[in-house]
């Protein structure tokens, strides 16, 4: 026994030597930086696009110096070129060459490439819209950083493009604390992912968006740091509301594509505010006007029907919690009591006397 | 075999229209309230999606709420004209035959008590449907009508309703497997099916068996020995305390029935425990087991 765990020890040891002698040899570079900046320093270097427009071809001397990519060389992600003179290639514009250039990112990052391939940025990719963003768009070319340090980052990327929503959710409980540091807050990335990014009126995304934001509303070790109740995902959960989307989900498609009322049709999507914040669309002074963005007809009391994520209580809707405590009580009674008469008919009913 | 009449073909027609509309709702209504199960959401998907299985369950219980509205109406009717019988509504000596029930099946009573044209069981299961069926439907308005309830009512009525229909449905769903499945199906006198309420007919043997008091009036009225006797307790009340006072006795008893049997089980132990349950044969608590004893002969 012992014998056979030693060699099959050894063997691994082989096997993790070969592939790390193997690996090395596939990095190492056929053609070194050096050669390739000795004619990219050029700044008058430059082909002509398909469309008459120029593309430089100019590569500062530190263009990877403080990148991620500090380590590696042109040809890693250039593979063609290192074949010198390079092959003849001709691009229709600028951005045909970044979409060509694009394919090379899969070589390292296959998981988050592939997941790309799910997002609503390629299906615009692949309706040929020449402006849909690709990794280099928001990752850089040369000048690849950490994408999330510090996180404020992560909306000023988003900004290029959704600069309204960025501009919102700036203004926003989340915005305001992320630019503070606080890494709890989400940023763009947090609820709409980054590489996946699903279009946010499709439903499947509309209907989980609930238990997105419990993710961390309903984080305890979270949400005690602000004095935030956990309840509030279960008490939307277990309201009409709630109900709705959680049967709509499994049943997929809406009527009339009008989803129920779930956290951000009352709290506000990207500008959601502090529920005391006089500007909230939840604190009682906006409460009827945020019912009637649904329910037009809804006067003074109607607000009230809702128990604003509290459990019903002695101090909080005594009446619902009246109610509650009486059919706990009642039921049990109600079943347990004519239970008993049944069994003691049956029993009377089998001789006893 | 001969038979008796029972049940006219409006109230069979209602009894009918009652189970189907029942069995809907609950269907309709159950995935509902346990939306977080698996099968919830399975039977969601078979109605056609949680907007049909809604759009069936308010249009059943809009026709239950006008089913419910026609019977009152007619029973309110029926007390204003003085054509009602008043046989529906409980008396005291529902309350003596539900006791006297229990002690039967308990042994410390040699002859089960005899009853009128309702039992204390059809009795509590009419009147708790009734005040039941009230309940659901009412609660089931405001949540129909949520704007409409708060444009005159406090908001805070709306969830109070939503818990209360919710519950409300669950106990009476709970009643109808439990206690009328059982009266009606299970119990050993009438498995597998009794069919009254559906055909309109009692057979005279299973009439003078389950109603004796009846029976004996009618064999009596028909015979002449007797004058038909008042089966009228209220009969004396001058007209609107009637209207008050039997649904009330007729709610307080649907709530009361199942306490009423624990009362009797527990006083009867306890009297067992004290040696006060044979006063003729003196306290011999040992034997006071009606099941030992049976072994024991």
């Amino acid at each position: 026994m012992r014998r056979q765990s030693d060699r099959f020890i050894l063997s691994l040891a082989l096997l993790w030597l070969l592939a790390a002698v193997t690996a090395h040899a596939q990095t190492a570079p056929s053609v070194d930086n050096a050669t390739c900046l000795g004619c990219h320093t050029d700044t008058s270097l430059a082909i002509k696009a398909g469309d008459g427009s120029e593309i430089s071809l100019h590569v500062p001397e530190t263009a990877l110096a403080g990148s991620v990519h500090a380590k590696h060389n042109c040809v890693d992600c250039h593979k063609a070129m290192a074949e010198i003179p390079h092959p003849a290639a001709t691009f229709a514009s600028k951005r045909s060459l970044g979409v060509a250039l694009v394919e090379q990112c899969r070589t390292c990052h296959f998981a988050n490439y592939t997941k790309t391939l799910d997002s609503v940025h390629q299906a615009a990719v692949a309706r040929g819209d020449r402006m849909a963003p690709l990794c280099v768009d928001c990752h850089g070319s040369h000048d690849v950083k950490s994408p999330s340090t510090p996180r404020t980052l992560v909306s000023q990327t988003c900004a290029k493009c959704h600069e309204g929503v960025a501009s919102a959710y700036a203004r926003s409980v989340h915005g305001q604390d992320v630019s503070k540091g606080n890494p709890d807050v989400p940023t763009c990335v947090d609820c709409h992912r980054a590489h996946d990014i699903a279009g946010p009126h499709k439903t499947e995304w509309e209907l989980r968006l609930p238990e997105m934001c419990g993710r961390c509303h309903a984080d305890a070790a979270r949400m005690k740091k602000y004095g935030l109740s956990t309840n509030v995902l279960r008490t939307y959960l277990t309201d009409f509301h709630g109900k709705t989307a959680s049967l709509r989900r499994d049943q997929g498609k809406p009527v009339n594509g009008a989803v129920v009322a779930r956290c951000p049709e009352c709290h506000g999507v990207h500008d959601i505010q502090k529920t005391k914040d006089p500007q909230s669309r939840v604190i009682k002074a906006n409460l009827l006007q945020t019912c009637r963005q649904c329910h037009q007809e809804a006067t003074d009391n109607f607000p009230g029907a809702w128990l604003s994520h509290y459990d019903p209580g002695l101090h909080k809707a005594p009446l619902v919690f009246a109610v509650k405590v009486g059919y706990w009580v009642m039921i049990p009674i109600m079943i347990g009591g004519l239970g008993l008469q049944i069994l003691l008919h049956l029993w009377k009913l089998s001789g006893a006397r | 075999m001969k038979t008796v009449t029972r049940f006219s073909t409006l109230e069979r027609t209602e009894h009918v229209a009652v189970m189907a509309l029942f069995l809907l709702l609950a269907l309709t209504g159950f995935p509902q309230k346990f939306y977080d199960h698996r099968w919830a959401q399975i039977v969601t998907g078979w109605l056609g999606g949680v907007d049909t299985a809604r759009w069936f369950h308010r249009a059943a219980g809009l026709t239950f709420g006008a089913l419910l509205a026609a019977h009152v109406l007619r029973l309110v009717a029926s007390v204003v004209r003085r054509t009602t019988s008043f046989s529906m509504v409980p008396t005291r000596k529902d309350v003596a035959d539900a006791i006297g029930t229990i002690r039967y099946y308990l042994g410390l009573r040699e002859t089960p008590p005899q009853f009128d044209r309702f039992d204390y069981r059809q009795k509590f299961e009419y009147w708790g449907m009734l005040l039941g069926s009230a309940v659901v439907v009412g609660t089931g308005l405001a949540l129909l009508f949520p704007i409409q309830t708060a444009q005159w009512l406090p908001g805070q009525l709306i969830p109070a309703a939503y818990v209360a229909h919710s519950q409300e449905g669950l106990m009476a769903f709970l009643v109808v497997i439990v206690w009328h499945i059982y009266n009606a199906h299970l119990n050993p006198d009438v498995f597998p099916f009794d069919k009254s309420i559906f055909t309109g007919e009692i057979s005279e043997h299973r009439l003078q068996h389950e109603h004796t008091v009846e029976y004996d009036r009618l064999t009596q009225a028909a015979s002449g020995t007797a004058a038909p006797a008042a089966d009228t307790p209220y009969r004396r009340l001058p007209r609107p305390a009637q209207l008050v006072v039997a649904p009330a006795a007729g709610g307080a008893f649907a709530m009361l029935l199942p306490v009423l049997g624990v009362a009797v089980v527990a006083k009867a132990a306890f009297d067992a425990v004290t040696g006060r349950a044979r006063p003729g044969r003196g306290a011999t608590p040992k034997t006071a087991d009606p099941r030992r004893e049976r072994k024991a002969g």
